[in-house]
């Protein structure tokens, strides 16, 4: 067994280790039904913003407190109050991704998420319709 | 039938396309030559090889010339300019629109790959040439088939960088397509879209293609370990590729700081790393090809030690680039980026390349012969599987064939270690700190690889369902969920790992440079580092202590020590050891480079400080709502303390496409308190011990010079004042943080920085109007909603509007007011203050038979109008909406700033380890050419 083999050997089961407190500590993804049932814990929940309510934000009220509603994956549909400025962007975003929890029957956000139309990759939808209507 | 398009180029797509055909089929042709002539010899096939290779490096230049061309000429009817680019971008972004789209992009990285290959050439490669070029083409070919742009039914094989836009599938079929006159008639092709402005940013003209030839640069070692694998030469190859690995570790890494510092100063998420999937994705590659480039010296010095640890390094920085590729490419990351990336329909073809190329190394590490074929015909049949059987469950027994392969390869194949080396030698270090290197790349990769084994996991959800329901274990219910994500805490899912890890092999390369190869030199080595240690540890001391480090942040301070020691060893390694000999100093100067990247990241990392949360004066005083941690409310005009500052928003003014909002900082005069003063601080009062100088901040001073008065006596309430650290000063300067005006992605901001030699500080616009607010003709902007009780006042403009008393009308007032004597009214005194002679109104609300008598009062000459909708009696709140007009509306900011301590070491330390590791290369170069000079004489 030569030296450089239980290099190897001893980084492998520290890595191992590692891995699974990672498996453990991840944060828990789900819907809102599941963060509404357990309330005070952290979760992760993943949906796009509801159209059908207005994004209200007030700076002149409170600089870092934005209300919106999300629907989550299952379709259910909360309000939801995020401790943050309002991130521009926000009514563009194609998906959101909310850290925080439920306390008094709300859920409050500590962090979001935001997937966006893409940098790199624009369809040009723009130009289809334009000259569609051109026509 | 065909039509000629008026003013179009249509021979320009034909020729592009006929160029991307030509090296596709050239690299073809060069693969099989090269392949031939490598188990052969025969000089027919190697000349096959040589001119495939010429006319792939022909097609492929000229295809990238030739959407130059096509960009310089702003031709729009191409589906790639037109997205790229418009007529207002200046030279420099005309550029960098050629790498805007993934085209562009496998362009330009092919391009690098050929000039680094036509260098290879240069350089009298003999044996080496047929397999390294063979490795070559067969990339290229592969990476050329990703532009070939081809349709069978449903299934698209490559981007066509030449597409135009009458042929683009979501045009198909529209009737303007079949008019020839399209160009002329529709004025959507005058301009383009441009370059998403977010791009638009000087770093986006070098970061890109730096990057790439880092990229680019990882295949040089990668194509000569297949070889070394291929001819079964284990000694030949690594020393070749030794300066080429460097050569990649000094190009890769400037090019992930440089995207780093473009983050820093085009993107607003607040510092110049987000352990973001992207810049991961390309420092992971980086991580593992300076592991594979120590273990080549390794090599160099002593032949057949870890060799199987060194193919697989060298072979995995590119390995790792192609797959930060896919994920990068393939949408398969999803929502977990900030960068996001959409699916751009060639995931099949990106993760055919990506086995292919992982297949083609895993079965190479077996010896020739029954084990290649066997192990080799197995990948082939998982891989067939994913397209038709189940993609996850194959993967994953592909990615077990394939480690299975390398076992083999390792116990069966390759030369092991053959002498023991003693502990105290170089080498063993060097291995050590590259394991640890490698451990901190598989950490990184998995945290980033998350939403890919989601699908690896989903397969299995029923399995861990059950393992949950029956041992009630959380983490088997998190599995079957299969939705793992990256935590957002950086500490808990990055750094408690990345510190440690960066803390042992940054010590490492503090002493392993003082030990000898080969021989036990352990002797004395603590007396050649006890100068080094000490310095280190005097100036962690003196950096713990100026910046305030608490014991709980003991993980940061020993990384810092490690930085210093490194930076402090490998200088006295110059010194001590070198004695002046500088040409041999490369590696000691890129060691400390990277010592200083690690300590200015950690430094400005643990001690930024987010100094826009201090409110005083006006402000606070005015609402107490604004108190906020991390953000900053700016009224136009208003000058606030912020930290050592204090600060004005001076103006907002448009430039091109940017909103760019002023704001003016000045030094703050320190406010003087005496002995036996009262002031009150966040509802507390305190008594002042000494006369004293304010610091900017009340804790600082808290502790010496203020006592807490719990029951203050009846002076003491007089004379209170509230806490402020001092008065404007001297004008000092000005920042403009802006937001660009983004029309396709939403406004964003951009952040200003001043930089001092010390610091910087970092300020953005979380919020801030880009044009003014909405009002009808005469400027009245749309009424607000207030419930006021008595003692309520609101801010208005410059104006305060104060609910002073309240009283219900008498029957002897009511003619006064013009009401009937059967109506019942309740009178709100106003009082309006500021910005005007002090004026007082009333309001009233009015029911009059159970109705409501709606009362406006307008107060034209002050903006301000005010109507009473309602009022409670049980609370005494009346429900009001006030106007405001336009004249005398006060625009607001709300601002970030951020104090980053010694960012400027990370910068400097960038620019020193790209520098030693040039340096290290050219001296490599200097002693192979004598070695080769010797050899020949």
């Amino acid at each position: 067994m030569s030296r450089f083999n239980i290099v190897v050997i001893l980084l492998v089961a520290v890595l191992l280790g590692t891995l699974f407190s990672v498996f453990t500590q991840n944060s828990e993804s789900v819907v809102f039904a599941r963060a509404f049932s357990e309330p005070g814990v952290e979760f992760k929940v993943s949906g796009t913003l509801d159209p059908d309510h207005p994004v209200l934000y007030d700076p002149e009220t409170a600089v870092a407190e934005t209300r919106f509603h999300m629907r989550d994956k299952t379709g259910q549909v909360h309000e939801v109050l995020l401790k943050e400025a309002k991130p521009t962007g926000l009514e563009q975003s194609e998906s959101i991704d909310l850290y925080g929890k439920v306390e008094d029957g709300r859920f409050i956000a500590t962090e979001m998420l935001m997937k966006c139309p893409s940098k790199y990759n624009e369809e040009s939808h723009s130009l289809a319709e334009a000259t569609a209507a051109g026509n | 039938m065909d039509i000629t398009y008026i003013g179009e180029w249509t021979w320009a797509a034909s020729l592009g396309r006929l160029l991307i055909a030509l090296a596709f089929a050239g690299g073809l042709a060069s693969t099989i030559g090269y392949v031939k002539s490598t188990r052969s010899g025969d000089p027919h096939w190697l000349s096959l090889g040589r001119w495939g290779f010429k006319v792939q490096a022909a097609g492929i230049f000229g295809a990238s010339a030739m959407l130059y061309l096509l960009i310089f000429s702003h031709r729009y009817e191409f589906e790639y300019v037109w997205k790229h680019l418009n007529d207002a971008m200046p030279f420099g972004f005309m550029l960098s629109s050629f790498w805007g789209g993934q085209e562009g992009g496998f362009l330009i990285w092919m391009c690098w790959i050929l000039v680094l290959a036509l260098f290879f050439l240069r350089r009298n490669p003999g044996r080496m040439e047929s397999p390294v070029m063979a490795i070559h083409g067969g990339i290229l070919t592969g990476l050329s088939s990703m532009l070939l742009g081809l349709w069978f039914g449903d299934f698209q094989f490559g981007l066509d960088p030449f597409l135009l836009m009458r042929e683009a599938p979501q045009n198909a079929g529209l009737p303007w397509t079949l008019n020839p006159n399209y160009l002329q008639v529709i004025p959507q092709f005058a301009d383009g879209q441009g370059l998403n402005p977010l791009l638009q940013n000087y770093w986006m003209v070098i970061h890109p293609p730096t990057l790439f030839l880092g990229f680019a640069s990882t295949l040089m070692p990668f194509a000569m370990a297949v070889s070394g694998l291929w001819l079964q030469d284990h000694r030949l190859w690594m020393g070749r590729a030794v300066s080429w690995a460097f050569f990649g570790v000094a190009i890769l890494g400037a090019g992930i700081l440089m995207g780093g510092a473009w983050a820093y100063e085009a993107l607003s998420f607040g510092g110049f790393w987000a352990w973001d999937p992207v810049e991961n994705s390309s420092l992971v590659p980086w991580i593992v090809l300076v592991a594979g480039a120590h273990l080549l010296l390794i090599n160099k010095a002593k032949p057949g030690t870890a060799v199987t640890a060194t193919y697989l390094m060298v072979a995995l920085s590119f390995l790792l680039v192609v797959y930060s590729t896919f994920l990068t490419k393939s949408g398969i990351l999803g929502d977990t980026s900030v960068h996001s990336f959409v699916d751009s329909g060639i995931l099949p073809q990106l993760l055919t390349f990506l086995l292919g190329c992982c297949g083609l190394f895993c079965t190479l590490m077996l010896a020739p012969g029954r084990d290649r074929i066997v192990f080799g015909a197995l990948q082939a049949a998982l891989a067939v599987g994913i397209a038709v059987i189940d993609p996850a469950l194959c993967t994953l027994g592909l990615l077990l064939v394939m480690a299975i392969a390398v076992l083999r390869g390792h116990l069966r194949n390759l030369p092991r270690t053959d002498g023991e080396s003693p502990i105290w030698t170089r080498e063993f270090w060097m291995f050590v700190g590259g394991m640890l290197m490698f451990a901190s790349a598989i950490h990184i990769t998995f945290q980033t690889s998350l939403p890919v084994l989601n699908h690896f996991l989903e397969p299995f959800s029923g399995w861990f369902e059950w393992l949950h329901q029956s041992t009630g274990s959380a983490l088997a219910r998190k599995l079957a969920t299969h939705d793992l994500a990256p935590g957002t805490d950086f500490d808990a899912t990055y750094h408690a790992i990345q510190v440690p890890l960066a803390f042992l092999f940054i010590c490492i390369t503090a002493f392993t440079q003082f030990l000898r190869y080969r021989s036990d030199s352990g002797k004395g080595l603590f007396m050649k580092l006890l100068r080094s240690l000490l310095t280190a540890s005097v100036l962690t001391f003196l950096f713990a202590y100026s910046y305030d480090f608490h014991a709980w942040e003991a993980p940061r301070i020993a990384l810092m020590f490690a930085c210093l020691w490194s930076a402090a060893a490998n200088f006295d390694y110059i010194l001590q050891m070198l004695k002046g000999r500088y040409d041999q100093a490369g590696s000691s100067i890129a060691h400390i480079g990277f010592a200083l990247v690690i300590f200015g990241a950690v430094l400005s990392n643990a001690k930024k400080d987010i100094i826009s949360q201090n409110r005083f004066g006006d402000l606070a005083m005015l609402n107490e709502g604004l108190s906020n941690e991390e953000d900053l409310l700016l009224l136009q005009e208003d000058t606030i303390a912020m930290g050592p500052y204090y600060v004005s928003y001076r103006e907002r003014r448009q430039e091109g496409h940017h909103a760019k909002f002023a704001v003016d900082y000045f030094e703050t005069i320190p406010a003087e308190y005496a002995g036996g003063q009262v002031v009150s601080n966040e509802g507390f009062l305190f008594q002042c011990i000494a006369d004293h100088a304010a610091s900017p901040r009340f804790t600082d001073d808290l502790e010496e010079h203020w006592t807490f008065v719990p029951i203050p006596n009846e002076r003491q309430r007089n004379t209170v004042r509230p806490w402020s650290a001092g008065r404007p000063g001297p004008f000092a300067f000005t920042l403009e943080p802006r937001i660009q005006l983004n029309e396709r992605m939403g406004n964003a901001p951009e952040p200003d920085t001043k930089r001092f030699w010390n610091r910087d500080l970092y300020t953005h616009i979380k919020w801030g109007r880009v044009s003014d607010p909405e009002a009808d003709e005469e400027g009245w902007m749309n009424g607000r909603k207030h419930d006021l009780m008595r003692r309520d006042s609101l801010v208005i403009g410059r104006s305060i509007l104060a609910l002073d008393s309240v009283s219900a009308v008498t029957l002897e007032e009511k003619p006064d007011y013009g009401l009937l004597d059967k109506d019942l009214a309740v009178a709100a005194h106003f009082r309006l203050t500021g910005n005007g002679p002090d004026t007082n109104f009333t309001a009233l609300y009015i029911v009059r038979d159970s109705l409501l008598i709606p009362d406006m009062v307008a107060l034209e000459d002050r903006g301000v109008k005010i109507r009473i909708d309602g009022f409670r009696p049980a609370e005494a709140t009346f429900e009001t909406v006030v106007w405001e007009n336009l004249s005398i509306r006060r625009d607001f900011i709300v601002m970030q700033a951020i104090v980053f301590p010694q960012i400027n070491l990370l910068w400097l330390g960038c620019l020193i380890m790209t520098g030693g590791a040039l340096m290290a290369v050219r001296q490599r170069r200097k002693t192979l050419r004598r070695l080769e000079k010797k050899d020949t004489a």
